[in-house]
């Protein structure tokens, strides 16, 4: 395997703030996750400090902190939640790099604005028909999910549970 | 001629020596013959020191001046629940040493777990060199993946006292799945089950041909084939006193003589489905009448005994999949690693969990050994690197922070090598400095996780509370080494430290015991007080507030400001306004709540 030279290290040293973790990685904005994984191996295979034994001295420490940062980048791009908030933070323009603790409370604010929604009043019907069906009153989970829907359209989830609703109406509706 | 390195596998009751040289890996066997040697220490009368089988002899006749299962206090304080269990049941004498380390005191000498760790590993050296006909000087030594960094330092530590150059720390679930993959061109997912001696991991990897990817690794420091001894031994021993009114265990030869019969019973149960124990003369009956011990034990009551501690593994290896976010049945391949994984009982429970029958082609005492000899080979100079391993980090990396809490820095199963970057304020007005405490583990709650060092940073400007913004760095080297960094980001100013782990020996002592060890036998001094030269290394005070838990006063930084300045889109969820109806299904909140901890199994 190719090693890397100390001049390719230090011009990576200076490149790496300057990319974005899939330009790091050299990989598309849309790589399946498959894809990532390979490419963070090739990366592996050139960078990995082990490969590196000949690197001494400050261009060791460099290239320890290029590698910090592929394992960084991968870290966030094959876990699909955090990948989509890092296509967030990238698409506002607010920074190349995020910190997997960042990721995480980001994925996690995503996924609770997905399953209880992000408008209050999405949010207030959808908590309306959780508690109709706590009383399983499928009638009223049905309607109070319809007009959660009306507030947030797109809400996949209110979909999903609205049609499990609907689903059970009519399985209980067969039973009768 | 080139320089020539080893891998050995340090265990808890057995160790093993290996090399490889080219594609060959040998297993370099003792002038005995035996493939793997006895990681027991005897102190002879006349001084001298025996280590392997012929020390695991000297336990029955002379428990006292003779140390088994050393790894277990490894790189432990000495209020660590493990020494407690460990002063139970050990018959050699363990004492208190300065900064709440651990010592054992033989014929009225001291020596550190580092130094007795060192003597096996100096045999195991002898071994090698006997067997190669040539000096060795640096090694790979293995380590279990659940192994904090204390005492990762401490094997290190012992890796110097003997004269070894340690190359690198291995994980021993990793070195066991590069042993079963190296040269094959695998592309497998593969789960290693790592029963030991001592300590139990799981270890869940993806080889892609000459990549060894961890994707996740779980374990218990408390849980091994001793443990199953144990439940032997209380067997034996109760019957015994229901029977003949006396116990067993109060007397030292009689209690070596029982783990001998149960560690041997445990041996002959991973071959037949029935043993017989006898132990002859074990006692006196109050009577003076000599008493035998007999019983017989098979396959199916052992598996009662044991039962809960086998499930015990099964919970570990859930919570790995889980971190893997992975399914038994997404796994190409299980590989045992360790001798109590030689029982069929083990065997059949691994099978039927993971839905699919163990490699046989792999030796589980001999495997890690091989794997830290491959490694061993493409770590030295002009060694041709044809495996690249990536490992992760075990536990959780925190900070201390007011409460008697610990934030996360560096979240447990991380690949390494990693920086991240957290942000901390000040609690108090005009505070001038803060006290960065690094702790490894995963409880919520400072005092349960293992502190790692600390060190001050001050000459902060004098601002009220929470208007000091420190970023606090954490970086992981391929080598294992954990920096610490503060930078106060108003001023710029930055304090940088290697956390300077507590291997139960300071630097002076290390450096004494290497240099004396050049003239003699090893020999340690009790250390003279306050020896404590950089700021990391820990002193009584220090451990002693943290086990008073009374970090409200010390705790200076606090979390949950991480609010990257000039940035409103980046709030995290912990300081996000208080909207009810996203918290109500019981988001934790970071300032008010510590009984979340998630304490780790």
């Amino acid at each position: 395997m190719a090693a890397i030279t100390p001049a390719e290290v230090r011009a990576l040293a200076h490149l790496v703030d300057e990319l974005d973790y899939y330009q790091l990685l050299e990989v598309s904005r849309g790589a399946p996750t498959s894809a990532v994984k390979r490419a963070y191996y090739a990366a592996t295979r050139r960078l990995h400090p082990d490969a590196n034994r000949g690197l001494a001295g400050p261009d060791r420490e460099t290239l320890e902190r290029v590698a910090r940062r592929v394992s960084e980048a991968y870290q966030v791009l094959r876990d699909g939640r955090r990948r989509k908030a890092y296509d967030a933070q990238l698409d506002t323009g607010s920074g190349r790099r995020m910190q997997l603790a960042e990721a995480d409370a980001q994925a996690e604010k995503q996924a609770l604005e997905h399953h209880m929604g992000r408008t209050p009043n999405g949010r207030r019907f959808f908590n309306l028909a959780r508690a109709d069906l706590d009383r399983d009153d499928l009638a009223g989970a049905a309607r109070n999910l319809r007009t959660a829907l009306t507030f947030e359209p797109s809400n996949a989830y209110f979909k999903k549970k609205l049609e499990e609703v609907t689903a059970e109406q009519r399985a209980a509706a067969q039973r009768r | 001629m080139a320089e020539i390195a080893v891998g050995i596998d340090l265990g808890t009751s057995n160790s093993c020596v290996a090399v490889a040289r080219g594609k060959k890996v040998e297993v370099l066997p003792n002038h005995y013959g035996e493939h793997v040697t006895a990681s027991v220490v005897h102190f002879s009368k006349d001084g001298s020191v025996l280590v392997g089988n012929a020390a695991r002899a000297a336990l029955i006749h002379d428990p006292h001046n003779t140390i088994a299962s050393a790894k277990r206090l490894i790189g432990r304080y000495s209020f660590s629940e493990e020494v407690k269990k460990a002063r139970a049941v050990y018959s050699y004498e363990i004492v208190d040493g300065p900064g709440h380390s651990v010592r054992v005191k033989i014929r009225e000498e001291l020596f550190s777990l580092p130094e007795i760790a060192a003597m096996v590993l100096k045999e195991m050296k002898l071994v090698a060199e006997a067997r190669l006909g040539r000096a060795v000087s640096q090694a790979v030594i293995t380590v279990p993946a659940y192994f904090n960094d204390n005492q990762r330092q401490a094997t290190k530590d012992a890796g110097r006292i003997a004269g070894l150059e340690v190359l690198r720390l291995l994980n021993e679930p990793t070195a066991a799945a590069l042993a079963y993959g190296f040269g094959r061109g695998l592309t497998q997912r593969v789960a290693v089950y790592d029963l030991g001696g001592g300590t139990f991991d799981i270890s869940i990897l993806e080889i892609g041909q000459d990549v060894f990817e961890v994707l996740a690794t779980c374990g218990d420091t408390y849980l091994g084939g001793d443990d199953f001894d144990d439940r032997v031994i209380d067997l034996l021993a109760d019957e015994f006193v229901a029977k003949h009114g006396v116990n067993p265990r109060k007397d030292p030869f009689a209690l070596e003589k029982l783990k001998f019969a149960a560690e041997n019973a445990k041996r002959a149960l991973s071959v037949d489905d029935e043993t017989e124990i006898r132990i002859p003369e074990i006692l006196r009956s109050p009577t003076g009448q000599l008493l035998t011990l007999e019983r017989r034990l098979g396959t199916r009551e052992f598996g009662t005994l044991v039962g809960d501690l086998v499930q015990r593994t099964f919970k570990v290896c859930d919570e790995a999949l889980q971190q893997a976010g992975l399914v038994p049945r997404d796994l190409d391949g299980v590989i045992l690693v360790g001798g109590p994984t030689r029982l069929p009982l083990i065997r059949e429970a691994v099978a039927q969990y993971f839905g699919q029958p163990p490699k046989t082609d792999v030796d589980p005492d001999q495997v890690v050994a091989m794997g830290a000899a491959i490694h061993a080979a493409t770590l030295v100079e002009g060694g041709t690197s044809d495996a690249f391993l990536l490992d992760v980090t075990p536990l959780s990396l925190r900070i201390g922070v007011t409460g008697g809490l610990a934030e996360t820095v560096i979240e447990r199963n991380t690949p390494v090598p990693i920086e991240q970057t957290r942000s901390f304020t000040t609690v108090q007005d005009l505070q001038e400095a803060v006290k960065i405490r690094v702790y490894q583990g995963e409880s919520r709650k400072a005092a349960e996780n293992e502190l790692l060092g600390q060190f001050e940073f001050g000459g902060l400007e004098k601002r009220p509370r929470g208007q000091v913004k420190i970023d606090v760095t954490f970086s992981i080297n391929s080598d294992g080494i954990v920096n610490v960094t503060a930078r106060d980001r108003d001023t710029g100013r930055h304090a940088s430290t290697t956390i300077t782990l507590s291997s139960g020996l300071t630097t002076q002592e290390l450096e004494s015991i290497v240099a004396e060890q050049r003239t003699g036998r090893v020999k340690t001094q009790p250390a003279a007080g306050g020896a404590a030269a950089a700021l990391a290394v820990l002193d009584d005070a220090d451990v002693e507030s943290i086990l008073e838990a009374d970090l409200e006063e010390l705790g200076d930084v606090k979390a949950g400001e991480v609010t990257p300045l000039g940035d409103d889109l980046q709030v995290p969820i912990a300081n996000a306004p208080p909207d009810e109806s996203l918290f109500e299904e019981g988001e934790l909140d970071l300032s008010a709540d510590d009984t979340q901890g998630t304490s780790g199994a």
